[in-house]
């Protein structure tokens, strides 16, 4: 594993605890008091800077440091956690964030802001008034040992021996009382008693390495009870003689004690006991007292990229078990020793900070249950399962073409596998599936940078934060996300002072939900600002020559204008929105993920945005239909209803617009094959059916097709990676004969039969 | 006891003493019976339990032989790991400096 790997490794644990870090923030700022909150964030920042101090990324060790200082005192109930108190610490989180992708990518950090932030932090630690502030924050006055580099408390940790010369970092432990500044509580006390076999050895293990691990827990003596030992011709070398008493201070508790000996629990005896309080480990009789294990122990850890004996072991090595041990430390727990170790430079101060860092790293390992697998290989299984799905496919085509007499037990063979496939389908995509929450995360960020630029105050409300999607649509949705919540707060919002004299909360919400919805998931923003400006928004279509003067919109059509290209209301041009690449960009990044975008606005009430997308970018449920002899397949998700049209129903409108009466109520007909030129002339609708799917504005068409051969699910092939987009066509699929279908983009169709007052060009390009 | 420096013999310790050394370790010892032995660990990279406890049993054979069994100079990785698996060998440093 090359020192990149290994960075990359503690960049991603970074991205998960740069999102611990600030969702427990924002569970302290709900008014949330729990310690472990507390801990948790602390945790994060400490895990931070523990790696990064291995990297030697002294910019962000550093910011790191002042920001766990300050929390420590929030920890130590040395500082208050309000409001104000949070916000500088919100901020921070960013910051962090910033420094530690800076640390990834390059680029640069607003140093202003930082050394702004260091600024407030270090005055919130000392509890003298936030530069900058008008009034003081609750803080009640820290002692002056939690300053920056001193220690907070005299932790045991720093009471350890060490030579080499690391500073101590404040550090206190959860269980402080009210006097906690003058003694800590005492830790538990755990007594050990470790007995290997000669298995153990056999199968690769070391007891150095489970024992260094041990150590890394907290506080260690050991006793080596060497009485079974022989004189050398008695010995066998490769037999165990050593046995170990151990006494271990450690408030990680007996399950992180016993994870250390996971993969050697069936080679050795293991008793683990807890000493009550005050009660000493008891000496042996007439035994050597323990020995104190030296803290730093980092000088050990190269060992990690060859554990010992393995290398010409393997043969012997009972394979799987051992295998996975071995990786598991290679690569999620140890990261951090191995990083140290590899980067040896001139971190001697900071290892003992990466040390810890590796412990509690390598417990979260042993007790969490999930493995990080590379994205690429899930969807190299994504796309096996899909092949399988359409080899499947064939196979049934090709027994009922073949099967004249319909063979039962083959046909019922077939619906098996049939079954078999989707639930394997199922399962597959459950794999991509991710919770939203990361993407609501980074927009709760948005949503602070931009009030603090406008000066407006807002909220932002997220709900449904667990709702799973695939990850693609994950990742896309940042995008076009930031853009509506930056839009949002900039344009929908009113400024404080305006909000009181309309008689609404100066502070405004914005609004972020998730859910499913019959196989989609609908993300809804809402903001309860001023709504769209209607008059404005038709005025600006027309001055952009977008409509006709004259032409006669609903207020949603109206509402809908703002999605197209170069359309910005916003009076001056702002940083933050109205660059004139705003909505038009959201529609087509959230097209291209096969979903649909809505806005629902009452004039000072504020604006609701309504996403639906597919869960999925893999599959789809499809009406495969026949146009003019091709073969193509609509999202069932669209269509409403099927019906047959008769001649009576069918009434001609202008010189080329034709309606379809249904239940009374008037629907234009759309012919999808001269729409996407499969002919020239119109088809006689009587002589088709008529698909009514339901467009983005909500308003309905009647697709005509030649005929409909059936429901499936099919397999999305994308058409922009293997051709070219093609509009109109949302993507291709592999039928069940081998041929090749395409999936239709309804809306897209839609758009294009509005032809006015619309252009017809800018409606695809929309959809581009 | 008292060693005479003339018939000492001089054990290098290779830098790996994993667990596939402590045969050789093993061997390598018993071939030097029934001399005083000066054990050089300074160049131990790693070393795994097993060969401590070789180490241990030559130490006590030497004892029971009579013969001096010193470990003239030690690197920081072969203490650390002494210390760590609580094998005290102060006793067994050479004494002079």
């Amino acid at each position: 594993m090359d020192m990149n790997e290994i960075k990359e490794i503690f960049f991603q644990e970074c991205e998960e605890q740069l999102a611990e870090l600030e969702s427990g923030l924002l569970r302290l700022n709900d008014g949330d008091r729990d310690p472990e909150t507390v801990n948790a964030v602390f945790r994060a920042v400490h895990s931070i800077k523990g790696g990064a101090g291995a990297f030697g990324l002294d910019d962000l060790v550093s910011f790191a440091h002042v920001f766990e200082t300050t929390l420590d005192c929030v920890r130590s109930n040395k500082l208050e956690p309000t409001q104000e108190v949070l916000k500088v610490m919100l901020k921070s989180a960013d910051v962090l964030a910033d420094l530690t992708n800076c640390a990834r990518d390059g680029g640069s950090v607003d140093e202003a802001r930082s050394k702004q932030l260091i600024r407030e932090l270090e005055a919130l630690a000392h509890g003298t008034p936030l530069p900058g502030a008008s009034e003081a924050p609750a803080a009640k006055p820290a002692p002056a040992k939690a300053a920056p580099a001193k220690p907070a408390a005299p932790a045991p940790v720093a009471a350890a021996p060490n030579d080499q010369g690391f500073v101590p970092v404040a550090f206190s432990f959860d269980d402080f009382g009210d006097e906690a500044e003058a003694e800590p509580a005492p830790m538990p006390t755990f007594e050990i008693s470790f007995k290997p076999n000669a298995d153990l050895y056999r199968k690769g293990n070391e007891a150095t390495l489970l024992l260094r691990d041990l150590s890394r827990l907290g506080e260690m003596s050991i006793l080596c009870d060497m009485d079974s030992l022989p004189p050398l011709e008695a010995m066998n070398p490769e037999d165990a003689y050593f046995f170990w008493k151990i006494s271990l201070r450690t408030d990680k508790g007996e399950d992180a004690i016993r994870s250390v000996f996971e993969f050697a629990e069936w080679d050795c005896e293991l008793e683990v006991a807890e000493l009550a309080e005050g009660e000493q480990s008891v000496a042996v009789d007439g035994e050597a007292p323990m020995q104190a294990v030296p803290f730093d122990l980092s000088i050990l850890d190269d060992e990690q990229e060859h554990p010992l004996g393995v290398v010409e072991e393997e043969e012997q090595i009972a394979a799987g078990e051992r295998e996975a041990a071995a990786n598991a430390l290679e690569t999620a727990s140890n990261v951090l020793n191995l990083a140290s170790a590899a980067a040896k430079a001139a971190e001697a101060k900071q290892a003992p900070a990466s040390a810890a860092n590796a412990a509690s790293a390598q417990q979260a390992a042993a007790a969490g249950q999930t493995i990080r697998v590379d994205l690429d290989r899930v969807d190299r299984l994504i796309n096996l399962v899909g092949e399988l799905v359409i080899n499947q496919a064939m196979l049934s085509q090709s027994v009922i073409e073949n099967d004249t007499n319909g063979t039962s037990s083959i046909n019922m063979g077939l619906e098996e596998l049939q079954q078999l496939t989707r639930e394997i389908q199922d399962s597959v995509m459950a794999i991509r599936a991710q919770p939203v929450k990361p993407v609501f995360q980074r927009m709760a960020r948005t949503v602070r940078e931009i009030a603090d630029i406008t000066g407006k105050s807002v909220r932002l409300i997220t709900e449904g934060e667990n709702t799973e999607v695939d990850k693609t649509v994950i990742d896309k949705l940042a995008e076009p996300l930031t853009h509506m919540i930056r839009n949002a707060v900039d344009h929908g919002l009113e400024m404080p002072e305006k909000r009181v004299a309309l008689g609404k909360n100066p502070e405004g919400t914005v609004r972020l939900t998730a859910k499913h919805r019959s196989g989609r998931i609908i993300i809804e923003l809402a903001d309860d600002g001023a709504g769209i400006n209607r008059e404005r928004v038709r005025q600006k279509a027309i001055d952009n020559d977008l409509i006709a003067a004259d032409a006669n919109l609903s207020d949603e059509e109206i509402d809908n204008l703002i999605f197209h290209a170069g359309f910005s209301t916003a009076e001056k041009v702002s940083d933050l929105s109205g660059r004139g690449v705003g909505m038009d960009v959201v529609k087509r990044s959230i097209q291209a993920l096969g979903g649909r975008i809505n806005i629902s606005s009452k004039p000072g009430q504020g604006s609701v945005f309504t996403m639906s997308l597919p869960l999925t970018l893999a599959v789809l449920d499809g009406m495969v239909v026949t146009v003019a002899s091709q073969t193509l397949v609509v999202p069932l998700t669209a269509i409403v209803e099927t019906l047959q049209p008769d001649a009576a129903s069918i009434h001609s409108f202008g010189a080329t617009q034709r309606l379809i009466s249904i239940r009374n109520s008037f629907c234009p007909l759309v012919d999808v094959g001269r729409i996407l030129n499969f002919r020239a002339t119109q088809a006689n609708p009587v002589e088709g059916v008529a698909l009514l799917v339901e467009s983005e504005g909500g308003g309905q068409r009647a697709l005509m097709v030649d005929a409909i051969q059936g429901q499936r699910q099919v397999v999305i092939k994308s058409l922009e990676a293997n051709y070219t987009h093609v509009p109109g066509i949302a993507a291709a699929t592999i039928l069940g004969d081998g041929r090749v279908a395409l999936i239709l983009d309804v809306d897209a169709v839609v758009a294009a039969s509005r032809g006015q007052p619309l252009k017809l060009e800018s409606a695809l390009a929309a959809v581009g | 006891m008292a060693p005479k420096k003339a018939a000492s013999k001089t054990l290098n310790l290779a830098p790996v003493l994993d667990l596939n050394e402590a045969s050789a370790l093993h061997s390598k010892l018993t071939e030097m019976r029934g001399s005083n032995i000066v054990i050089d660990a300074s160049a131990v990279e790693r070393v795994g339990a097993l060969c401590v406890q070789v180490l241990m049993a030559g130490a006590k054979s030497w004892e029971q032989d009579k013969h001096a069994f010193t470990i003239s100079k030690v690197s920081d990785a072969f203490t650390k790991t002494t210390q760590l698996i609580g094998v005290n060998v102060d006793h067994l440093m050479a004494k002079e400096i």
